[in-house]
């Protein structure tokens, strides 16, 4: 099989498969959110919520221009700022531009996946400016030079021991691997980062156009912390990430927190749309909000993908993929990992070069039932497949294994010409012989077989296939009808 | 203004619209309605008592699993004993002073806190919009104390609305956040709460607590106590019908802290 | 008994590979007394080459079993991936052809799995019978989340006398074998195997059966490389009373 020359997926899902560390960690991550969220659906009162979380979602996309106009209006109207972005450049060079212009030496990060897909990290301490995450997770993972590999829980990778290592390297204290010890220590670390930052940098879970507000999501508090002390906050928010009025946004939330944790609602759900007002006395002098397409409009235009974007970053897909399951999110190499990851990753940065991404998966279909929002990513990992198989202009794919096209080329001529086929048949059972074992299977095989027999036995095409059989017994006629089988057989 | 006429040109593109014409929200009139909260805000309205205080007791249940203490109580006096306990047996996180920080809310006026500390080292901060000392003094306040305007029993969460006085870092910094509820400010779920919050003029800062910050980051194992506070109390004032709670005296004299403008 | 001729659709892998299944599947319906008749003409619904991105050529394969199977009265499959294949994915492949599309519909609502057939269809739920020993059962990711058929073959298995039906762990979770995923990404495709098999061991089972024999096919290569004694069966040699599969 060709993979694209720089793809590491299959290494590095070797890799996950190897760590019994990361097989322990997945194990009871899915055990616990994937089967907890399927129980929630089905035991969901209102059983419609769901598709109609996704009717509106589908809807707000056929109107996404007047929203985000709607939004911009409502965020300005309480002196906040609003830049639009079209691409990831776009939107570094304006947080940039903020961050000189007020001066700033220190960011505070809320988890933000965006910022990830960005890339703004690198940019912003190219300036000299330092960059601290504030999310547990992501702090322990910047600490580490890691990378994140899950949307909602970045280090489940890794277990009390290592990050008790780390943190007694990093942060100078006794080794404990104790998780509230450690997490006492981190607080008390990223306070004092936080209390002197100048700028805080968030995401945005979900923004509402009626409100003009974004809303933000945290167990921590430490979104809170990063919108409320810095006296600057500029919000990155993709343009899909928004709903048209309050009642959506409760459901969307609602939905949100269930499947991301289980929870009814996470411990803080933030709504800011704003800098502080003549009335508050604390909160951020300035407010961006920098809304973000970079490929998001493209996907937009495309009815066959257009779905995808439904999509609320609650992870759940994650917490029920067998493959991911088995490789961790590392392996996506990509800010998104998991099934939602395996078709927006390439959407966003290139199909052929994220082609294991879209290939490297059985459409099991768990993704979809899980999914708060009835997202069909199968059906979106098969035409991602079909773009790869052919080639597509519109989306800049180049015909991705010219030699496996041919293979079903072939393929099809026997399929459709069934002298054909049972001639193939014929002779594939003519020189499996010397492959075939003393245990009646075969267990080694060259080319794409190889794929099958280095880890598995496979039985060989059988002496006389079902329809030689039939032919033997009832010649090319249909059998007679069950009673006259009987008196034959009787008489 | 120009950047986002492109980029909506862009959406409008995408979705086989003319992009050079706006297209103005009244022409969509469906695309914002809301359905009508009459019948549930009629609902809330019209709970009786014992409706009310069957909330508070699935507050109650909810708010154990979250970590969140719920104490109820009949009068501002024993709101008061319930604070004074907290700021007593309490220890600082990160100084070795007690601050406390306090929103300029009636309801928490009407506590007279400061009656209570008079014989000991205890320093009270009204969060007056004014201060301009509120940052440090909130910072050194190991006990914030907030009279969030709903209650939320299905989910044990307070909603807090940013006002004048009653900033957003009192239930954040301090490491316990003791809030104060009127049980008739106790909704029964999300969708009661949403049909309040439309009724407000405009909705600015805002946030909904539904207990002490936590994590699992590690492992997967819940820890409380994150980066906002780690203990969290709910005082929800059940207060007998009749009286009023217009007992508090005047803010402006007696033994606060010693104002620093 | 609704009395339709079933015509069989074997599944090119049953055809080649498995053809006991076949013989089992037609005994059963020789002992309810249902009529069948097996159109020789088949090869292949087109589901590998769907799944690999090859949809021009699955409509190929797709146009053909239209084709040949029109005319069927009622069409039976012992394969749910098969049968979704037709059902879902056929009217798909032929969007933009009114003509093939309702002709795909026509023809996904008169296809089955056979345990639906017996279960819904013919509301025969014993089939007379008899098997000795354990047996778990493993759902198949497109029969179980695709066509929504889980208690069919359960509870034919639990009206086979001398039958111990024993649930694994884990038993709706994926077998890793995803068509050509299984040997493009072999690695991925045994760890998923090794985890079933390891829910499959745990049980105590004497042997494994389900609907599909793709994922058998995934299951048996994979025990018999571990050297495993669980012995692999389909569910029609079992309903057919056969003791004897593969192991």
């Amino acid at each position: 099989m060709n993979s694209h020359p720089h793809s590491t997926y299959r290494e590095d899902a070797q890799k996950g498969i190897d760590s019994p560390r990361l097989q322990k960690s997945l194990h009871n991550l899915q055990n616990r959110f994937g089967k907890g969220a399927m129980d929630i659906w089905a035991h969901l009162e209102d059983r419609e919520m769901r598709r109609r979380v996704k009717k509106a979602r589908m809807k707000n996309f056929d109107h996404l221009d007047i929203l985000l106009a709607e939004l911009a209006s409502n965020v300005r109207a309480r002196g906040g700022k609003v830049y639009f972005a079209k691409t990831a450049r776009d939107a570094i060079d304006y947080t940039l531009e903020v961050a000189k212009k007020n001066q700033v030496k220190r960011v505070v990060k809320g988890k933000s996946m965006l910022s990830m897909e960005i890339d703004i990290d690198p940019a912003l301490e190219g300036e000299g400016i330092e960059v601290v995450e504030t999310d547990l997770g992501e702090y322990i993972i910047q600490l580490g030079g890691d990378k994140p590999s899950h949307i909602i829980a970045p280090c489940i990778h890794l277990d009390r021991n290592q990050i008790g290592e780390l943190f007694t390297e990093k942060l100078g204290i006794d080794f404990t691997n104790d998780p509230p010890t450690l997490t006492m220590a981190a607080r008390k670390a990223l306070r004092e980062k936080m209390l002197g930052a100048d700028m805080g940098l968030t995401g945005c879970n979900l923004a509402c156009a009626e409100t003009g507000q974004i809303s933000l999501v945290s167990n921590e508090g430490n979104i809170r912390m990063a919108t409320t002390i810095p006296p600057v906050h500029v919000a990155l928010m993709g343009m899909e990430r928004i709903v048209a009025t309050l009642e959506e946004h409760r459901e969307t939330l609602q939905l949100l927190t269930r499947a991301a944790a289980l929870q009814k609602l996470s411990t803080y759900v933030s709504f800011l749309g704003g800098p502080t007002g003549q009335t508050d006395s604390d909160g951020p002098k300035e407010f961006h909000l920098v809304i973000i397409d970079n490929g998001r409009s493209k996907i937009l235009a495309d009815p066959e993908f257009r779905e995808v974007l439904a999509c609320i970053r609650c992870g759940a897909c994650l917490n029920i993929c067998p493959v991911y399951g088995q490789i961790g999110g590392h392996a996506y190499n990509s800010p998104y990992c998991g099934p939602i990851g395996a078709v927006i990753s390439p959407l966003l940065d290139g199909i052929n070069k994220h082609a294991d991404l879209c290939k490297g998966e059985t459409l099991c279909g768990a993704c979809k039932e899980i999914c708060p929002v009835q997202i069909d990513l199968p059906r979106m990992l098969a035409a991602l497949r079909h773009k790869l198989a052919y080639g597509s202009d519109r989306w800049n794919t180049s015909q991705h294994n010219p030699a496996e096209a041919y293979g079903f080329t072939l393929w099809r001529l026997l399929v459709t010409r069934s002298a054909f086929y049972r001639a193939f048949i014929k002779i594939g059972r003519f020189f499996q012989r010397p492959f075939v074992r003393k245990n009646k299977m075969i267990s080694k095989m060259a080319g794409i077989g190889s794929g099958w027999t280095k880890g598995r036995d496979l039985p060989p095409i059988a002496k006389k296939t079902f329809t030689e059989l039939w032919e033997e017994k009832y010649g090319k006629e249909k059998p007679a009808p069950p009673t006259a089988r009987e008196e034959e057989n009787n008489g | 203004m120009d950047n986002e006429t492109t980029f909506l040109g862009n959406v409008r593109i995408a979705l086989g619209e003319a992009p050079r014409s706006e297209r103005p929200k009244k022409m969509f009139p469906r695309l914002f309605a809301s359905p009508d909260t009459a019948a549930i805000l009629d609902k809330i309205r019209s709970r009786t008592v014992a409706g009310q205080d069957a909330l508070v007791e699935i507050f109650r249940e909810q708010a154990e699993s979250l970590n969140l203490s719920t104490h109820i109580v009949q009068s501002f006096d024993e709101a008061a004993d319930v604070v004074v306990e907290l700021v007593r047996s309490k220890e600082p996180e990160f100084n070795h002073t007690k601050h406390v920080s306090m929103h300029d809310h009636p309801d928490i006026t009407a506590l007279q806190l400061w009656n209570r500390f008079t014989r000991e080292a205890v320093t009270l901060h009204t969060t007056f919009g004014s201060d301009r000392q509120l940052k440090d003094k909130t910072i050194a306040s190991f006990i914030g104390i907030t009279a969030p305007e709903i209650g939320v029993a299905d989910s044990a969460t307070v909603i807090q609305l940013t006002q004048p006085g009653q900033p957003r870092s009192t239930s954040l910094l301090p490491s316990i956040h003791i809030a104060l509820l009127q049980r008739k400010n106790l909704v029964a779920d999300l969708n009661e709460a949403y049909a309040l919050l439309r009724e407000k003029s405009h909705l600015d800062s805002m946030v909904f607590i539904s207990g002490p910050s936590k994590t699992a980051d590690i492992e997967a194992q819940l820890v409380h106590g994150a980066h906002g506070p780690r203990e969290m109390h709910l005082i929800v004032l059940a207060v007998p019908e009749a009286v009023d709670k217009e007992t508090a005296t005047p803010v402006a004299a007696v033994t606060e802290s010693p104002e620093g403008s | 008994m609704s009395g339709k001729t079933v015509s069989l659709f074997i599944q090119c892998l049953i055809d080649t590979m498995f053809p006991e299944t076949g013989l089992a599947m037609i005994e059963v319906f020789d002992r309810l007394g249902i009529p069948y008749e097996y159109p020789t003409g088949q090869t292949c619904c087109g589901q590998p080459a769907f799944n690999s991105g090859y949809q021009r050529d699955a409509a190929a394969a797709a146009r053909r079993f239209i084709e040949l199977f029109e005319s069927a009265e009622v069409i039976v499959c012992p394969s749910g991936s098969c049968v979704y294949m037709v059902r879902h994915h056929y009217p798909e492949l032929f969007a933009d052809d009114p003509d093939m599309h309702s002709r795909a519909l026509a023809i996904g609502a008169k296809t089955f799995e056979f345990t639906q057939y017996l279960v819904d269809e013919l509301e025969v739920v014993d089939v007379g019978a008899e098997f000795s020993g354990s047996v778990t059962y493993h759902d198949s990711c497109h029969l179980n989340l695709g066509l929504k058929i889980a208690d069919q073959p359960r509870t034919l298995l639990k009206n086979v006398r001398g039958l111990e039906l024993i649930e694994m762990q884990d038993s709706n979770v994926c077998c890793g074998f995803g068509g050509t995923f299984s040997v493009n990404y072999p690695e991925i495709s045994v760890a998923m195997a090794d985890e079933k098999i390891d829910n499959i061991l745990a049980t105590g089972a004497g042997a494994v059966t389900g609907c599909d024999i793709s994922c058998l096919m995934n299951i048996l290569g994979r025990l018999s490389r571990r050297g495993e004694e669980v012995q692999v069966l389909h569910i029609a040699q079992i309903l057919a009373g056969e003791k004897g599969g593969k192991s």
